[in-house]
């Protein structure tokens, strides 16, 4: 063992100074039309280079080269489903994992009442919130409509009066166009017999530095009170002081919605 | 240890390293497709950094002496020239912060330098060591333009008989069309929602490949495509490249070279590659990216394979048939060499 000690240390002092460094992979391509589905959702996966396969899980774990690989489209029926995805091949370090949650319609929605978007950013108008598009990160897409107001109201409408647990936001972060979560969130019920809007939940997001890329994220607020009502009004407030860490710090941030959801 | 056993044990170590053990560090990465492989050295340059700085790597050019010019928008030497090997042979320039284009002219048998400086809105004719020519403004007499800062020119062509063509890719996206004597003589291009106009018209060349007049392909990024145009501006057709933000295209031999900056499905992640098509205009190799597949003759959606580079800005090839790549805004880091794989 004493022996094989020096050439080993010798070859791995020889490779450190003179072998080419180990690329990393680039995540896979997923393809798929919205993440928000009334019927199945059909996701499928590219990644063309050869020598290599997409590992996915659909259990919310790491995927791992013992999972299941890649070879056609899947269709995903549950709501909440994440998938996770991950390139492997010989001579690479393997791709970071890109991990997508598709999410089932809720309670039906009548109509959507909203403050007036950016007119650079008008998306399909409120009509927007309530089409099932959406989850693509792309700040030119027509299925976001993107806020810089210091607040930002919304009315839904549902279309008839029901039980209601829950409401999704979907927004989009994209730091480099100064695209942030709003900085608060409050949620409130129309109570038909005091003929006034009730509190019905409330979240504060801190922007978070460490998370550097473009993404779509979705934010729940859940109650524990039993409610049943057909109107919810949603009260944002997007970033008013984009913070230090960033390049345009000081400045007013942008807020990009894609959907809304009630269940 | 005894001596003889350090020199048997080394040689067992020597004997490892020449059969290589197959460990995945120890592989050549070879990047491409088809006839169009290579092996990249990420360590080409020998700059010293204290000594020669880089900011963004935008472009590069090989003169008739064999040197590797890069330009940088780096004020203590905008201009570093190499040898083949990477190594250091001279420097030049502090005056260009936005130095963004550069092309290499042979004018009567003397080669210049046309380099756009998107900061300074100028395009400035140089001769090879660095001694200014020519300042060409902005192009006020178009009418188009009431101010230099509307103007950032990123990129220029020159015709056998001195005509310059500028394309103004961050400005306004017009490509100007000026005499050897910097006289402007048409525009064309610009924003629009014909398939005339541009957007981030990054880059212009001229291609002889086909014989008789030269056509202009002018880069149109953030449509991912290139556009062909008359020399007169007459738009031809698109050359649709999904997925694909080109940077340049650079033509040599019957290939078409162009860094592609990112893949737009993965914008501002650090996304990009190198593609390079054949005389037909087809995606033969993407080095880095996806295998080119086509569908119905459309190319399908491109994109990064392999994190080898952050930011693609432009690509060199050598009299030898060798790559450079230069890079933007990725973490100032010298160019990387190709070497084709036979």
């Amino acid at each position: 063992m004493k022996k094989l000690f020096l050439p080993i240390l010798i070859l791995l002092i020889f490779n450190n100074c003179y072998a080419q460094q180990t690329f990393q992979l680039a995540p896979p391509m997923l393809k798929y039309h919205s993440i928000f589905f009334q019927t199945p959702a059909m996701i499928s996966m590219q990644f063309a280079q050869p020598d290599t396969k997409i590992f996915f899980t659909l259990n919310g774990k790491e995927p791992t080269q013992n999972d299941s690989y890649y070879n056609q489209p899947l269709e995903i029926q549950k709501s909440f489903t994440t998938l996770k995805a991950k390139v492997f091949g010989d001579g690479f370090l393997p791709s970071e994992t890109v991990a997508i949650t598709f999410i089932k319609d809720g309670l039906k929605i009548k109509s959507v009442q909203a403050t007036e978007p950016n007119e650079k950013y008008p998306g399909n108008g409120a009509q927007t919130l309530f089409d099932n598009e959406g989850g693509v990160a792309n700040s030119q897409s027509k299925n976001f409509i993107g806020y810089q107001t210091d607040s930002v109201v919304i009315n839904v409408s549902l279309e008839k009066k029901q039980k209601i647990t829950s409401v999704l936001l979907d927004f989009l972060r994209d730091y480099g166009s100064w695209i942030f979560l709003p900085e608060s969130v409050r949620v409130y019920y129309f109570d038909d017999k005091k003929n006034e809007f009730q509190f019905l939940a409330e979240k504060k997001i801190v922007a978070d530095s460490s998370q550097q890329s473009s993404a779509t994220v979705f934010e729940i607020l859940n109650t524990n009170k039993k409610v049943l009502s057909s109107k919810i009004k949603i009260v944002l407030k997007p970033l008013s002081f984009i913070p230090a860490w960033h390049s345009a710090k000081g400045q007013h941030g942008w807020m990009f919605i894609d959907e809304i959801k009630i269940y | 240890m005894q001596r003889r056993n350090f020199l048997k044990n080394t040689s067992l170590g020597m004997a490892a390293l020449i059969v290589k053990p197959n460990f995945p560090f120890t592989q050549d990465t070879i990047l491409g497709q088809g006839n169009k492989r290579y092996k990249i050295d990420t360590h080409w340059s020998q700059a010293d950094v204290a000594k020669y700085p880089v900011n963004d790597c935008h472009e590069m050019i090989q003169d008739k002496k064999g040197r590797i010019l890069l330009l940088t928008n780096e004020t203590h030497n905008n201009v570093l020239i190499y040898d083949k090997k990477g190594r250091i042979l001279d420097s030049w320039g502090h005056e260009y912060p936005g130095a963004h284009g550069l092309t290499l002219f042979d004018e009567n048998g003397m080669e210049v330098l046309f380099i756009c400086d998107n900061k300074r809105h100028q395009v400035i004719k140089t001769t090879i060591d660095g001694r200014v020519l020519m300042v060409l403004d902005y192009p006020k007499e178009t009418g188009q333009y009431t101010k230099a800062e509307e103007y950032i020119p990123t990129e220029t062509a020159i015709t056998p008989d001195g005509d310059i063509y500028v394309a103004d890719g961050y400005g306004k996206d017009f490509i100007m069309h000026y005499d050897a004597s910097g006289k402007l003589i048409n525009y064309f291009g610009g924003r629009g929602a014909e398939e005339k106009h541009l957007l981030n018209a990054h880059g212009v060349c001229l291609d002889f490949r086909n014989g008789g007049e030269p056509v202009l392909i002018v880069t149109s990024r953030q449509q991912n495509a290139f556009k062909r145009y008359t020399l007169g501006g007459e738009y031809i057709n698109t050359i649709s490249l999904p997925g694909a933000w080109v940077c340049r295209p650079v033509i040599k031999g019957d290939y078409l070279y162009s860094a592609v900056l990112q893949s737009n499905s993965r914008l501002w992640q650090h996304s990009g590659f190198v593609t390079i098509l054949d005389k037909n205009y087809k995606v033969v190799s993407n080095l880095a990216g996806s295998e080119p597949t086509y569908e119905d003759g459309k190319p399908d959606e491109m994109y990064q394979t392999i994190k080898c580079f952050s930011y693609p800005h432009d690509v060199c090839i050598d009299d030898e048939e060798n790559l450079y790549i230069a890079q933007w805004n990725s973490d100032k880091v010298y160019p990387y060499k190709l070497t084709p794989v036979i």
